[in-house]
This record gives structure tokens, sequence and C-alpha cells, in this order.
């Protein structure tokens, strides 16, 4: 038998998901995350599968070809500040890049916030004699001598990594190449990235960002990932261990170590690429992902996930911007803990203040006396006291009705029922938000879309969600409660290369455009032929990011091809660059000329994908396992019935209101809509009439 | 109240959605500088009758008061009609200064006018007679020279109005630009149409006209509740403009305080300011108005709604004539979004921490200097092509407050820490301009228990052409001062420097043309400090010095911190506990010998 793993290890949990290549059978699990050996939980979660199967973890670790390996390891060291000392070399009299970032805040009144420490300090910060200007000449030579002092210091400092942002290295990275070389010779062990290398765009904020975020993930990532490739080895691991990123790809171990910024955000990454994966043939899919603190939104339109340069981690403007082109993931910190309150002027209020897992929602019993979005599903009796996350957790629902009682029924003077409703509403309206922030920008119309649901709490909400954002369809995966990890299945490896030129379409550069996509071509192809891609499984796709004179945000305009052969396939381009801006603008001036950024090439080394079969064999039907009480609005309750997910059989179809229950997630139908299972052990949501 | 609970919230929620839209898309979709680097723009939703209504993420100048733009529109257009658009910029009919081009579009839903969508964006240029949107100097509107659009029709059907764009077009500099950016302008207003009809048609219009109601009144009690925390009384703000031409001594400015905490009732009076002079500085009165309604804003609770309902409670005693007042025609308002309005903003706010602890701001630091320069000339790069546009290159040091320190991205007084900076890439590939140095000034801040930010010192050229630069400064003789025993930060300056090195003076406004091997050098002002130096957590102090912000004399003579290197690691810094016991006590002993 061959097997394939996907891991997905996030904060609390690592979710695993296997898949059997001959029997097509797939298995689902999560065990939690083990901190100071990464390797142990996913194991733990992996030998309750392979215990399934019937066969011992060593078994099935051998007879595993390939393992997508998903973390949020590189991002929690962010968070926690558990990176490298890193340095930060910069051009003389610029110091404060990192400081200042691009500035702006979001409430211009709000004087309380404490302005954010750079992601280097300042005195780990150096500055380079040296001056390159935009049209790359060299104003001022780089200070060789100074660099060699720099490095003296930075070994008596013990500095462990160091990142070199020059400006206009973009345009001649002659200064950065030599600060490397000397760095290198001086400081033979520390790890150095170059900011024309790791991510060659104009902007020097985001630019020397990426390099210092990536530089100070090396030492601990290139150590982790070995670790993880011993541990699998070990385990009996023959196969291929590839890892995954924002781009919504994966990429090989040795790949990622040389650039480990690539795994910052690369979980969430993965869900789009499940979703897509769930629903290939729909042209706009949306999906959510939502766990116990956070809910993520991405897009898929055409089959193509939408990208973006701007990814924070931590708080727009007050956190670290990545600087890298990555899957565009909308996060706002709501879910299960997120605290419902009353603000002084009556209005009822639900988050930001989270109860994340300690003390956690009231009805957990852990001393929680606030209400919160999980306690309002219980009140509702859309989720079961007794069956949450499979029975893993008994719930207090006599603490839920209290804290919803307490804060927000009694001072509002409505029922417990009409509070505990107004709370899922105000957060799902919340969710909502997010949704339209991302899809408006891109001219999506959530109404023609399909909504895909993961995460653990997602199939309780998107059932409103899609009635707010008045969608009629709605897809909840069977792996929905590890939806991250199954991306990882289904993805292929992707990487990118990207090259800056500024070409202005009145007077189009062929020859130097040319030659440059003929460089990214070249790249490619060597990439390609290291990772030994088949020919036939080689895909690529050229983009450029361009925008009209003075303007200075660019849209992604994909390209027909990897060369310009004629007027017409420039005027293709534009074409295709005022009907981008019409759609995300509402306004294009046709006539206008285009200036042309950044050059960008993805290349694609299709994997094989897993087929999947119908997962039930027990076809028992639509006998719900009870019928009780639930509220969706009103004081009065309706008759809620309560399905046994697994043993419904497929082409079965049940009427809301009613609750499916799943080992690890929870589907509410809510009432006007039907939940058929599909073939697969997918549910659809579909609303009635 | 007669929404529920729950659609108050749901539909508050939706508005705010929609103008941060708007602002997306003026954002991405400017062509100036101004805007797409520097946000120099805001977008509001209005109800029918006039009161403002949402206006998340807009520069507080430029969205309070912007309700004065659309009753010009419904009283000067009785037959406004669905596809209208209209173009305003006139300071003496409720705009902010000639500078900022607004576009009104009525939202009808089923033949009813429920909404003008309102976006307002600052131009690079304006068709003043020097290439600024800044005239200090222009005696009356007519040396100043903007074209002056009082409400003026720019659409019909949707579609535009050709002899207004025509007007724009041969009087506006690089009019390519100035297209681009009404475009955007004009996009977010639509934009904003689109949805508020989409709003209408889900809810029904009747529902909505009762969320308005009832949002308004929910903000006012939210107001109330604000106010009901301050204590009340009457306070005096007082501070001075710098020396400018035409006003040698400056501009001595004064506003009135008074607090009605049990009636939940603020009331602000300016009559008592100067008249109304010749030059560029008179206020307009959306300005005046909405600078010290922002001095308040700023000292309560931030998630007060700011809207018409929480505005009933806020009373601008104005007076016409005055140069912080209503302007009299044909007096120039060409600065009235900048220098005096920043004092007004800052004066108030200080004023507020008047009250006692933990009330108010610092002073924020003000000017925008020789680094916020309109630049213009043409670029040898792109065949002469003309360029004209106002850079934003650093920032002035943010007021200390009750709870945190000053941000070094502050901007001025009236963009609150809103506004992007220019990346020195992005601004050299645009202009023939050479930053040389960009970074922020060590011991610049007003010290304080909460510090105030840094200014930043600016060094740049040009490259090819010479560039003419036109600039205005304040804050060089009266920088922003603390509160509460926190200090004054430093002021700001600005000189040239000669192919020599030699350093040449410059006015604090004026013009200057300069030619490659010259260049200028701005030093912004750092902010205010709050509360006194000697209560700032001493690791706050160790850490600003091993971060070279203060340095290690500063710290103990202004903080009384002593601090000693680490053994682990040179250049970090810890407090030396002991010593800095002994150094504060020091200090305090000879500031109040009589206590010792």
């Amino acid at each position: 038998m061959t097997f394939r793993i996907a891991v997905d290890t996030g904060g609390t949990f690592s979710d695993v998901v296997v898949t059997n290549g001959e029997t097509r059978q797939l298995w689902v699990n999560k065990a939690l995350t083990t901190y100071d050996r990464v390797f142990n939980g996913i194991s733990d979660a992996l030998t309750v599968v392979s215990e399934e199967i019937g066969i011992s973890l060593h078994e099935l670790l051998s007879q595993t070809t390939l393992f997508t390996y998903g973390t949020t390891f590189s991002t929690n060291a962010i968070i926690t500040g558990d990176t490298a000392k890193t340095a930060f070399l910069t051009t003389a009299g610029h110091p404060d890049t990192l400081v200042l970032r691009e500035g702006g805040k979001l409430n211009p009144f709000d004087f309380r916030g404490r302005y954010p420490d750079p992601y280097v300090p300042r005195r780990l910060t150096f500055e380079v004699p040296e001056r390159i200007d935009s049209e790359g000449a060299v104003l001022m030579p780089l200070g060789e001598a100074e660099v060699v002092r720099i490095a003296a210091e930075l070994r008596e400092r013990k500095v462990e990594a160091a990142a070199v942002c020059l400006l206009w290295s973009i345009i001649n990275p002659a200064h950065e190449l030599r600060v490397a070389e000397i760095l290198k010779r001086e400081l033979p062990d520390i790890p150095v990235t170059l900011s024309h290398q790791i991510n060659p765009i104009l902007r020097e904020y985001r630019r020397a960002s990426s390099a210092v975020i990536d530089a100070s993930l090396k030492p601990l990532m290139q150590r982790h990932l070995r670790e993880m490739e011993r541990d699998l080895k070990e385990g009996g691991f023959k196969g291929q261990l590839l890892v995954g990123t924002s781009f919504g790809g994966v990429l090989n171990v040795e790949d990622v170590a040389l650039r480990p910024i690539y795994t910052v955000n690369s979980a969430p990454a993965m869900a789009p690429v499940a979703g897509r994966a769930n629903a290939p043939d729909e042209e706009s899919i949306i999906v959510c992902d939502m766990g116990g603190t956070s809910f993520d939104v991405s897009i898929v339109r055409g089959g193509y996930m939408k990208f973006t340069r701007e990814t924070w981690i931590g708080e727009q403007y007050t956190g670290h911007m990545t600087g890298l082109s990555a899957v565009d993931i909308k996060n706002i910190g709501a879910g299960g803990g997120s605290i419902a309150w009353i603000d002084p002027g009556g209005l009822l209020r639900v988050g930001p203040q989270s109860a994340k897992s300690s003390p956690g929602p009231a009805c957990y019993g852990r001393g929680g006396t606030k209400a919160t979005v999980t306690d309002a599903s219980v009140v509702l009796g859309h989720i079961d006291p007794n069956y949450f996350l499979g029975g893993r957790i008994k719930l207090d629902y006599t603490a839920a009705v209290r804290a919803i009682t307490d804060n927000v029924a009694k001072p509002l003077g409505i029922s417990v029922y009409k509070a505990a409703h107004a709370i899922l509403a105000i957060a799902t309206d919340n969710m909502v938000n997010a949704i339209r922030s991302i899809t408006v920008n891109e001219g999506l119309d959530p109404r023609q879309s399909l909504l895909i649901a993961g995460g653990g709490a997602g199939g309780m909400t998107i059932g409103r969600i899609a009635e707010l954002l008045d969608a009629d369809r709605v897809l909840v995966p069977r792996t929905a409660g590890a939806l991250s990890a199954s991306g990882g299945l289904f993805s292929d490896i992707v990487t990118e290369f990207s090259a800056s030129r500024r070409t202005d379409t009145r007077n189009f550069d062929y020859d130097t455009i040319n030659a440059d996509l003929a460089k990214l071509n070249a790249e490619i192809d060597a990439f390609f032929e290291r990772i030994g891609t088949p020919r036939d499984q080689q895909f690529r796709e050229f983009f450029v990011e361009a925008r009209y004179p003075h303007q200075v945000w660019e849209l992604d305009v994909p390209l027909r091809g990897s060369c310009f052969n004629s007027r017409d396939d420039v005027e293709a381009m534009i074409e295709g660059f005022h009907a981008a801006h019409e759609r995300v603008f509402a306004v294009s001036e046709p006539g206008q000329s285009v200036e042309c950024i950044y050059w960008k090439a993805r290349a694609i080394a299709r994997l094989p994908k897993p087929t999947l079969k119908r997962q039930r064999t027990a076809a028992i039907g639509a006998e719900p396992l009870s019928v009780g009480d639930a509220w969706f609005g009103g004081d009065v309750p309706e008759q809620t019935a309560r399905y046994d997910g697994p043993s419904l059989s497929g082409g079965a179809s049940v009427k809301g209101p009613c609750v499916i229950q799943e080992p690890t997630t929870t589907i509410v139908v809510f009432p006007g809509w039907k939940a058929s299972v599909l073939q697969n052990g997918d549910y659809l949501m579909t609303k009635e009439g | 109240m007669t929404t529920e609970p729950l659609l108050l919230a749901i539909l508050s929620n939706r508005l705010d959605r929609i103008v941060r839209e708007m602002t997306n898309t003026l954002l991405r979709a400017g062509r100036s500088a101004v805007l797409n680097t520097a946000r120099d723009f805001s977008c509001s939703i209005i109800t029918s009758d006039n009161e403002l209504l949402a206006s998340a993420e807009g520069l507080p100048v430029h969205v309070i008061g912007t309700e004065l733009l659309a009753k010009a529109m419904t009283e000067l257009h009785d037959d406004f009609r669905e596809g209208d658009a209209f173009l305003h910029n006139d300071p003496y009919l409720g705009n902010t200064h000639p500078a900022d081009h607004a576009i009104l579009v009525p939202v009808f839903f089923e033949g009813e006018h429920v909404f003008t969508a309102c976006a307002k964006a600052h131009q690079a240029d304006c068709g003043n007679s020097l290439p600024t949107t800044y005239m200090p100097g222009a005696r009356d509107i007519y040396e100043e020279g903007a074209l002056i659009f009082p409400c003026v029709q720019v659409q019909r059907e949707f579609k535009d109005v050709g002899d207004i764009i025509r007007m724009c077009r041969r009087r506006i500099r690089v009019p390519d630009q100035w297209y681009g950016d009404y475009l955007a302008t004009l996009g977010a207003a639509r934009i904003a149409e689109r949805r508020l009809k989409e709003l209408c048609k889900e809810y029904g219009r009747e529902a909505v006209r009762a969320f308005i109601r009832d949002w308004f009144d929910y903000s006012e009690r939210r107001m109330i509740d604000a106010i009901g925390k301050l204590p009340s009384g009457r306070i005096v703000g007082e501070a001075r403009h710098d020396p400018y031409p035409n006003l040698p001594d400056g501009v001595p400015l004064k506003v009135t305080v008074t607090i009605d905490s049990a009636g939940g009732k603020i009331d602000l009076d300016l009559r008592d300011n100067p008249d109304n002079y010749p030059g560029g500085l008179n206020e307009s009165q959306a300005c005046a108005t909405n600078n010290v309604m922002t001095g308040v804003f700023n000292s309560i609770d931030p998630d007060v709604p700011h809207n018409a309902g929480s505005f009933r409670r806020i009373s601008v005693q104005l007076r016409e004539g005055c140069i912080a007042g209503i302007p009299k025609f044909p007096h120039s308002c060409s600065m009235a979004t900048t220098n005096i309005a920043d004092r007004l903003v800052t004066l108030t706010q200080a004023a507020f921490a008047n009250l006692g602890e933990g009330f108010g701001l610092a002073e924020g630091a003000l000017g925008m200097g020789i680094s916020y320069g309109v630049i213009s000339g043409e670029d040898a790069r792109y065949d002469n092509e003309s360029y004209v546009n106002q850079i934003f290159l650093g920032s002035t040091g943010g007021p200390g407050g009750p709870v945190a320190d000053g941000w070094p991205t502050y901007y001025l007084p009236v963009a609150a820490s809103l506004m992007y900076h220019d990346s020195t890439e992005v601004d050299e590939q645009k202009y023939p301009l050479q930053v040389w140095e960009k970074r922020l000034i060590p011991n610049s801040e007003g010290a304080g228990r909460q510090r105030g930010a840094l200014g930043s010192k600016v060094v740049y050229g040009c490259k090819n052409n010479p560039m003419t630069v036109a600039y205005t400064f304040d804050g060089h003789e009266n920088p922003a001062r603390g509160v509460r025993g926190g200090m004054t930060g430093q002021g700001s300056d600005g000189w040239k420097t000669d192919k020599a090195g030699n350093r040449i003076a410059v006015p604090m406004a004026g013009t200057q043309v300069i030619v490659p091997d010259e260049r200028l050098v701005s030093m912004t002002g750092g902010g205010g400090g709050y509360g006194s130096p000697l209560d700032r957590t001493a690791e706050l102090v160790a850490h600003d010095v091993s971060e070279g912000w203060v340095s290690i004399e500063r710290a103990r003579n202004i903080y009384g911190v002593v601090v000693t290197e680490s053994e682990a690691e040179k250049r970090l810094y810890l407090v030396d506990e002991e010593a800095t016991r002994k150094q504060r006590a020091n200090i305090s002993a000879v500031a109040n010998p009589s206590n010792s």
C-alpha cells in the first residue's frame, strides 16, 4: 500500500490527513501541538490513524511516498520573538527604515496605542557607507573597510544572522553582493539574506522587512526542518518531504531552508488550495476558516488564488509586513472565544477581546464568566454540550445561560435566546465584513460564489454568513476540521521569480523586457531541472504588476506568454490592465498608457493528486440521533434534528433546521436550507425555494 | 429607539465598511503622491438632511464639516438628480481650502435623495499662481490664483461636463495627473453610491431612515457619557504661531473650553482671536470648526462615533473676519488645513490636559517644513516631462499622552498618523530627487513620563535640472510644549547647503530653486512630553538609550536615570537602580528645595 500524509501544525492543534493510494480512503485526525518537539504531536495524531488502518506507525510512515508539512512554527517564532539575534545593514543615512515602516494608523483619535518596536532593534542596525541611484549609478563607492569593521562587531556581539538592504539594490546589486562576500569571509557561520535576492521589489521598507524576517528565521527553521527530517526518517519515512509556503504551494526542504520567510503565514494559505481542490469547476469560491480565536478568508477566482503584497504579521500598520507576494488571507480576531459586551451607549458588541482557551468560554467550566460566541451556540441548542469536539470536552449549559443572562440579556432587557442570537449575529456580521472587504476589492460577487467552510467552528456559522451575503450554496468538506492540512494533499510545488524593470507602453522596451522574461524562464528551467520535474508536469505563469502613469500601487495582470512578439501582445496586456482597473476601482482610463514595474514568473511543478472515494459504507439513511429544541432568532424554539454525520449515507439529504455532528466539526443547517451528503462525504448546503 | 439593537450594530458596521471601500479606491487608484502615498484625502457619507453620518479612517481635518459641502449642493442646486456629481473646493462655502477638491454624488433610492457621498482629495496642483498648493504670501484669493468651484456640476447622467474638465485641464499643472486623481475621487463616490443603493434595497428606505435617527441618538448618548467623565470647568488654551510673511509677531491664538459635565456639553470659543490678514494662513469655517473638535475627540474615548449625533454635544463659537473663524472674502485660505489648523488641534488637546491627570495630550510638533515641500520642475530622465507634487519624507514628532509615548509617524496634528510617508525609492524613481539622509533626531523629544516622539532629519537634492521647492514652517520659535510637567520638544529648522557644504539660511516660508550639488536640510520638531520625566519608567529610558534615541547624559540629567552598559552585550544599557534612585531624589530636591 502507498500513503500520502499532510500535516498542519497550528498553535494549539496538529491536524493530520492521510490518504491511501490504492483504496482511495481518507483519514482525518488531530492532536495537541508539542512545541518542544513538533514531531511528537504529529506522531500522536498519526498513531491513532495507523491503528484505524490496522498497521503500525512505522509501517504507515515507511509506506508513505509524500509527506507535506504545513507549519505555523515560523509565524509563532516571530510573534513570540524567538527568532535569531539579527543585524540589519543598510545604506548610510537611512537607518530608520524599519522603525518608520510606511506610516498609517486605523483610528486617528486614538492616542493610547504604543508605537511598535522595529523588527530589528536600532542598536543592531548598521549604516554602510555607499549610495547607488535610481538609475543604478554608483554615487558613493562601498566603504569596504567599514563593512569589515561591522563584521567584527557582529562577531563580538554574537549576532546570529544578518540581513542587507541597500537602496536601489534591485537595479544594481553590486554593493549588496560585495557586502555578502565580506560577511561570508569574516563570519562564515552566520546566515545572510540579501534584499534583492529574497524580494526584488521597489520600496525599501518592504524589501528590508522581507530580508530581516528571512534572516531571523534561518537558524531556527534550518534546525527545525533538519530535526523534522531526522525524526521522520527514524520513524521509517523514506519518501519525499515537502513544506507548505505562503504561495499556497509546497517546496523542497532545501529551498525552504534557504528562504524560510516562505513559510510565514503558509498554514492559512493552504485553505484556499483545499477549497479549490474541493470544487475544481467553480468560477468563484470564498473559503472561510474559523477556529477558536481567528477567522481567515481567502478567495479563488477562475481557479486562481488571489495574491497580495501586503501580508502583515500582527496588526496592519503596527505589525511587520512580509513584503512578499503571497496568497491574500484576510484575518480577523473573531472566533468561538470572542466576548460579548454592552458599550456605554447601550449597544451590543462582540470582540475584539477573547476568552482565549483560558479561562475560555463560560461553558468550558474553567472559571470564565463572560459571554462568548460559543456560549451563544450552546444556549441556542446549536452545540450539544455532550458532543463538543466529538465529545472530547463536556460543556456546562447552565454556565453558558448564566453568562449570557447576566452580561447581555438582562442589561438589554431581552430574553436569553434573543441575546444569544444577537451575539451570534453580530459575530457573524464582523466576519461578513471581512469577507466583503476581500471580495469587493477584487470585484467578486459573493452571491455568485460558492462558500466553503473550514475549521472547528466553521460549520456552525457558515449558514448565517451565507444568509447575510445572500449566497445560496455552501460546501462543508468532510475534511473541514483540518482544511489547511488537507490543502497540502492537493498542492503543487510552486515558486516565484521576479524582476523589477520599469517600462512604459508608449515606448515599450521589447528587447530589455523580453531579455528579462527569458531570464525568468531560464530560472524556471533550472528550478524544474534541479527538482526533477517531468516535462509534462511543468507549468508556468507570467504576470506584470502595472499601473497608470503617476500611480504607485500596482495591479497584477496575467500575460499571454513569456515573450512580447508584437504590438498585439502589448495591446492585450494594456486591455487586461484597463479591465482589472475597472473591476477593482470602478473606473478605468481607456487610451491612457500603462507603466509596467515588476515582472513575475510562477513555476508550478504539478504533483499527482489523490483521488478519493466515498467514505461511507454504513447506509443507515437519514435517521436523527435525537430531536430537540434549538433557537434561530425567535423566542420560540424550533424542533431540530441532530444527526451523526459519519452514519449518513452518500446521497442523503436533510432539511434545516438541523445539526450534523462530525468528529472534528459541527454543522448547523439553518431553517430554509437543506444539506445533501455528496458521494465523497462532503456536505453541500443549498437554500430551498 | 425603533431600530433593533442588532440591526443598529449591523448597519453601522456596514456604513463603516462602505467608507473604507471608498478609501481603498482612492488610495489605490489615485495618481498623485499626495493621494496614493500620503493619503491626503478622506471619504464620508452624509444624510439627505446634510448631517455627517460616517467617516471611517478619514483625516479629521477633512471630514468634520463635510456636511457643509453637501448643504451647498442641496441649496444651490434645486434640481440635482441621479447621475449628477458636483465639484466643490470653495472655502467660503464650506470647503477646507482650495487645494482640496471634493466630489459630491447625491444618492437616490426609489427616486428619493437618501444620502450624499463625498470624497475629498488634496490635489498635487490646483492652478495657483505658483507651483504649490500652499500660498503663504497670497494677499487675497486673486493673488492665490486657484481655480475655485463653488459646488459646480461636473457630471450629468454619469458623464463628465466637458466644460469643467477643460477648464481644469487648461489651468492645472500636469493635467493628466489631475484628471487621474479626479477619476479616482469620482470612483470612490460612485462606489459608495452603488453600495448605499444596495443597502437601501436590502433593508428598505424607512428602516434606513429610522436607523440614521437611532444611530445619531446612540452616538449622542456615547458623547454624553464621555463628557460625563470629564470634570466641569472653563479652561483657556493659548499658543502662538511663528512669525510669517506679513505677520512679524506671528499669530497669538486662544481657545476657551467650557465643559458642562453634568449637562454633557462642551463649548469651544474661538472668537477672541486676531482678524483676517492679507496672507494665506486664514482659517476656513470648516477648518476652524473641525480643528478644535479634533482636539476634543483626541481627549476623550476614541470609541465614541464621530458623526452629527456626537457633534450635537459640542458647540463652536466663531467670529466672521477672524483668522481662526469665518473668513471674510477675498482673504486667502490657501493654508487653512495646516498651520493655524495644526495649532488649534494641539492647543485644544493640551488645554484638556489642564483638567487633571489622565486628561488631554501634550502638543504635537507642527510645521511641514522642507521635508513636506511641493517640488516642481522638468525631469531630464523622461524627456523633460513636467512634474509637480508634494513630498512627504520626514514626520514631525507626535505628542505624549496619559498612557502612550508620541508616534514618530505623526506627520501633523491634523493628520494624526493617518498618512503614509514616501518611500525614498518611489520618490527617486518618480522625480529627479535624491534623498541623502532620512533619520530620527536623537534627543529631540519633549521629555516626559510619556515622552514626545523624535523629530526627523531629511537631506535631499536634485538629480539633473534645477528643482523648485515651495515650503512653509512653523514650530521653529514656538516648538511643541509638554503638559503636566512634560517638557518641550526640539524646534523645527531648515537650511540649504551649497556645493562646498556651507550652510545658507532660508526664510521660514518661501520657494527655493536648487541645482545639483546643493542640498536642502529639514529638521522637524519633536513632540511635547506628558508628565514629569522623573516619573518615566526607568527601563523605558534605558531602552531609549540602547536604541540611540536618548543620550546617556540626557537620561541622567533630564530623566534622572543612570544606565550602565550590559556586560553581556555592548550597546545594551541597563538601569542602575540605586544610582537612579539617588539621582532622581537629587533632581527633585533641587527643583523643590522646600520639600527637602
